[in-house]
């Protein structure tokens, strides 16, 4: 090992002066501070506020790791978990990001979003995984200093910042108002609506509804809503319509609005509207809507009220002004001790009844009390024939005992009745179907039928065959008497008839009487299918018995052989056509007709048949009434043709086996004219008794 | 540097140093220069019998090492979000929560590597900076040691931040599993690397000076 030299070496200590000494790597520590102190501050800084949430309970969260959310955007996060002092809710302490508490309000809302799965929607499915979180909903205020909230038990169906307009609904029932449900206006879910809660009276149920911005500006006072529920079937003259709403009404209910006509006034927030039961109905109220201004009143009644139901329709003078909102028994202190009547209470719309739109209850109730001073009774009345579905009537019944509205302190208004009597819906029915058999129609044809058999009996009399003979020895006198002066002098139609009536002697001498009256009644022209018809023809007939009456003055026995042949052709004709003999069948038939019609209907048979039954049956009535305006007169032609018959026939002279017949035959057609007389009468009485039966 | 160490051993005050010989190695390639010397011959790179600054940068880059150390232990490390469920985790807490589910093995390594390794380190550092101007507490070659082991074991602290590094990259599973490096992360790494600059900064030759500090 060899020593190295050692070199020249200059030891020497550092130089000691700390400031020329100092490194620039000192920065890096100074730099690690700041950055550190940097960082410290602003995680110091964005610490958020602190805010207290209390709730009912807390299931589901979990302090450090449940969020807190504004608009799905964590916004804090729950730190505590704690409860009040008396332990009655657990109280959430949570951080929230600064510029999020500086413009909470005191009204915001928090509430817990758990996984839901409800008919309607399934909801907070996030959470199944990342666990419960607390939504936030507000609007933001600057300068909002609240750091105590009280927490919701349920998601609020609206957020704070929604924009809409709140109205409420009258309902019937809540039957089918489930919280939540939606809102749509022509299909389009448009708001919600909230719990159903009663009304103060008891009477109705009322929901506050949401309409979302921008669509509240659909509502009007044009506007109604109706529940579309679940599915709807009926029946009409267009056939079955089923109506489905969408898929989640189906299940949780729904209502649906419109606006129905142009014109309507904007509506305010708070307004009320009726829930109709379906679109057709609230498209009726259109007609005699209930407004939103309905006004309420009661109405008692002694008697029954079946067929009274809730919603049946009120009418004044015909129109539709309200309906019935409710049906209830309450006892009354009488002097006869206790007794149970019947309250209906009723909607009435002042507008329906001609007062201005924005009348009050006040001056809807004044107008009620002036008209009830004027006679103006409540009473019930059957709907329709086919129904025994009642409404109640206003109507003015002069002759009823004096009354004043009631204005009882408590409740509604009370609208005096007066008691009717209500045929019940078979007797109704039937009652017309009585009444049409009641016409003495067949009568009158069994009389005509009679009458025929005398003029047959007169035709096929000995006497009558004996006629020609005579008839020619005193066309042989009357030749002689044609061929004088005086004869000579006599008009041309004289001459002409007497050549007629030789015809028709000649004729009767050729072929028989009988023969040609039978075949008359086998030619006899199909021109009456119903009594309308016949009564047609019969003026023709009185005319022609009126020609023989005059004839019969002026000319005697030759003319009238003549025109009693003819007279009797012509009644053959009229009577003996098959159709009208065929007619009281037909009517028997018409009414069996019409009564299975009806017995098809009580099974539920289509409304069509019923309405289709109901025009022939009114076709039918008229054509009767058509055909009765007639009648008097015939009667009083027939009466006025007797009395010209009986005078002829007793100048006629002898009691002869024929004047005793056409005397029988005359009565009978005397008979015959009181017959239609009396029909014509009935009919007269109470044209309507053939349709409505009342 | 140190000629011959075996001879040597145990007997410091007899060596012959290469500063009283006048000489002075290159650090980065070895070659033996005259003291005069200021560019190795060889490499190019700056050479100096003893780093006047060594100390300096030595307290500076602890300090550095120790202050971000701090917001590497208070803010989370990993940011998980499981089904939509974010857990934040700090380094000690995320060692209780190993320890509570049981896995202590596991628990263990990433205690030693995340707190005892680093805290061990600085101590060791400091100590040695300390040290160097006195002879006494441990010996010469038992400091060397120390310095060799703290220079060796520097490197293996980055192990915590690589796996976050690692989970960070590969566990981008949208809604189902989500890792992010949190704050400490990268405080983590940077106390690591100021911990290693500072270890390196340190020039062990002052060690031996001590105890030519005493002979003279």
């Amino acid at each position: 090992m060899t020593d190295p030299k050692p070199a020249e070496l200059d030891v020497s200590r550092p130089r000691q002066s700390f400031l020329r000494n100092l490194s620039f790597v000192w920065l890096v520590p100074i730099l690690a501070l700041v950055l550190s102190l940097a960082i410290a501050w602003r995680s110091y800084s964005e610490r958020g506020a602190l805010i207290e949430i209390s709730l009912s309970n807390a299931s589901g969260v979990t302090a450090g790791e449940t969020t807190i959310r504004y608009r799905d955007v964590v916004v804090g996060v729950v730190e505590d978990v704690d409860f009040t002092t008396d332990l009655s809710r657990v109280v959430l302490s949570a951080r929230i990001d600064k510029t999020v508490a500086d413009l909470l309000p005191e009204e915001a809302m928090f509430w817990v979003v758990r996984p839901e799965v409800t008919a309607q929607r399934i909801s907070g499915l996030s959470t199944v995984f990342s666990g419960v979180y607390i939504e936030a909903s507000f609007k933001p205020s600057p300068g909002g200093s609240a750091r105590s909230f009280e927490g919701l038990d349920d998601a609020p169906l609206t957020g704070v910042g929604e924009e809409g307009t709140y109205v409420t609904i009258r309902a019937r029932d809540g039957n089918r108002l489930s919280p939540g449900a939606p809102v749509l206006y022509r299909g389009i879910e448009v708001g919600r609506i909230e719990t159903p809660h009663l009304s103060d009276t008891g009477d109705s149920v009322v929901v506050g509804t949401f309409i979302a911005a921008p669509y509240d500006r659909f509502l009007t006072t044009a506007t109604r809503f109706w529940d579309t529920s679940g599915f709807s079937v009926s029946l009409g003259a267009a056939g079955i319509n089923l109506e489905v709403g969408n898929l989640s009404s189906l299940v949780t209910g729904g209502i649906a609005f419109d606006t129905l006509f142009s014109g309507g006034e904007p509506v305010e927030a708070g307004s009320v509207f009726e829930l109709f039961a379906d679109e057709q109905s609230a498209r009726q109220s259109l007609v005699s809507g209930i407004g939103p201004n309905a006004v309420r009143f009661s109405i008692d009644f002694d008697g029954s009220v079946e067929g009274l139901t809730v919603g049946s329709p009120i009418e004044y003078r015909g129109l539709r002004v309200g309906e019935v909102s409710a049906i209830a028994a309450f006892l009354t202190e009488t002097t006869e001790g206790q007794r149970v009547r019947l309250r209906a209470t009723v909607a009435l719309d002042p507008q329906a009844m001609g007062l201005p739109a924005d009348a009050g209850t006040e001056e809807s109730v004044d107008f009620l009390a002036s008209e009830v001073e004027a006679g103006l009774r409540a009473r019930l009345a059957p709907a329709n024939l086919f129904s025994s579905a009642l409404i109640i009537e206003l109507a003015e019944t002069p002759d009823a005992p004096p009354a004043t509205l009631g204005r009882p302190e408590k409740g509604y208004p009370v609208l005096p009745s007066v008691q009717v009597d209500l045929p019940d819906f078979t007797a109704t029915a039937e009652g017309v179907f009585e009444r049409i058999n009641a016409l003495p129609v067949e009568e009158l044809i069994d009389q005509a039928i009679s009458v025929m058999a005398s003029i047959e009996a007169v035709a096929t009399a000995e006497g009558t065959r004996a006629m020609p003979d005579a008839l020619v020895s005193l066309i042989e006198d009357s030749r002689a008497l044609v061929a004088s002066e005086e004869t000579q002098a006599l008009p041309g139609e004289i001459r002409a008839a007497i050549a007629e009536l030789r015809g028709v002697v000649d004729e009767l001498r050729a072929r028989g009487a009988i023969d040609r009256l039978v075949s008359a009644l086998e030619n006899a022209d199909a021109a009456s299918a119903n009594l309308s018809t016949a009564s047609e023809r019969v003026p023709a007939l009185i005319e022609d018995l009126r020609a023989l009456a005059a004839k019969a003055n002026e000319l005697g026995a030759e003319e009238l052989v003549a025109s009693a042949t003819r007279v009797l052709d012509s009644a053959n004709a009229l009577i003996g056509t098959d159709e009208a003999r065929a007619l009281p069948p037909a009517l028997t038939a018409a009414l069996g007709e019409v009564e299975a019609t009806l017995s098809e209907l009580r099974e539920g048979g289509a409304v069509e048949n019923a309405n289709a039954t109901l025009t022939s049956t009114r076709a039918a009535a008229d054509a009767v009434a058509e055909a009765t305006a007639a009648l008097p007169e015939l009667s009083a032609r027939l009466d006025a043709l007797i009395a010209q018959s009986e005078r002829l026939v007793t100048a006629y002279g002898a009691q002869s086996n024929f004047n005793a017949d056409a005397l029988a035959a005359l009565r009978e057609v005397r008979a015959a004219a009181r017959t239609i007389a009396q029909l014509a009468r009935a009919i007269e009485r109470n044209p309507n008794s053939l349709i409505i039966g009342r | 540097m140190q000629t011959d160490d075996l001879e040597n051993a145990g007997r410091t005050q007899e060596v012959l140093t290469a500063r009283r010989a006048g000489l002075t190695g290159c650090r980065n390639c070895g070659r033996v220069h005259d003291c005069a010397a200021q560019v190795c011959a060889r490499c190019g790179s700056r050479i100096a019998s003893r780093d006047p600054h060594s100390l300096q940068r030595v307290w500076a880059w602890l300090a550095a090492g120790i202050i971000v150390y701090i917001p590497a232990n208070i803010y989370p490390m990993l940011v998980t979000t499981t089904f939509g469920k974010t857990s934040q985790n700090s380094i000690v807490g995320g060692v209780i929560e190993l320890f509570h589910h049981g896995a202590y093995v596991v628990a263990l390594i990433v205690f030693v590597a995340s707190v005892v390794i680093p805290i061990g380190k600085f101590l060791a550092i400091a100590y040695l900076a300390v040290s160097v101007r006195s002879a006494a507490v441990i010996r010469g070659h038992g400091r060397q040691k120390l310095y060799e082991v703290v220079e060796f074991i520097g490197r293996w602290s980055m192990i915590d931040v690589f796996v976050v590094a690692i989970l960070s990259a590969l566990v981008q599973l949208d809604f189902a599993a989500t890792v992010n490096p949190g704050i400490a992360a990268a405080s983590f790494a940077l106390s690591v690397a100021f911990t290693m600059l500072s270890a390196h900064s340190f020039d062990p030759r002052l060690i031996w000076d001590a105890y030519e500090a005493d002979d003279i």
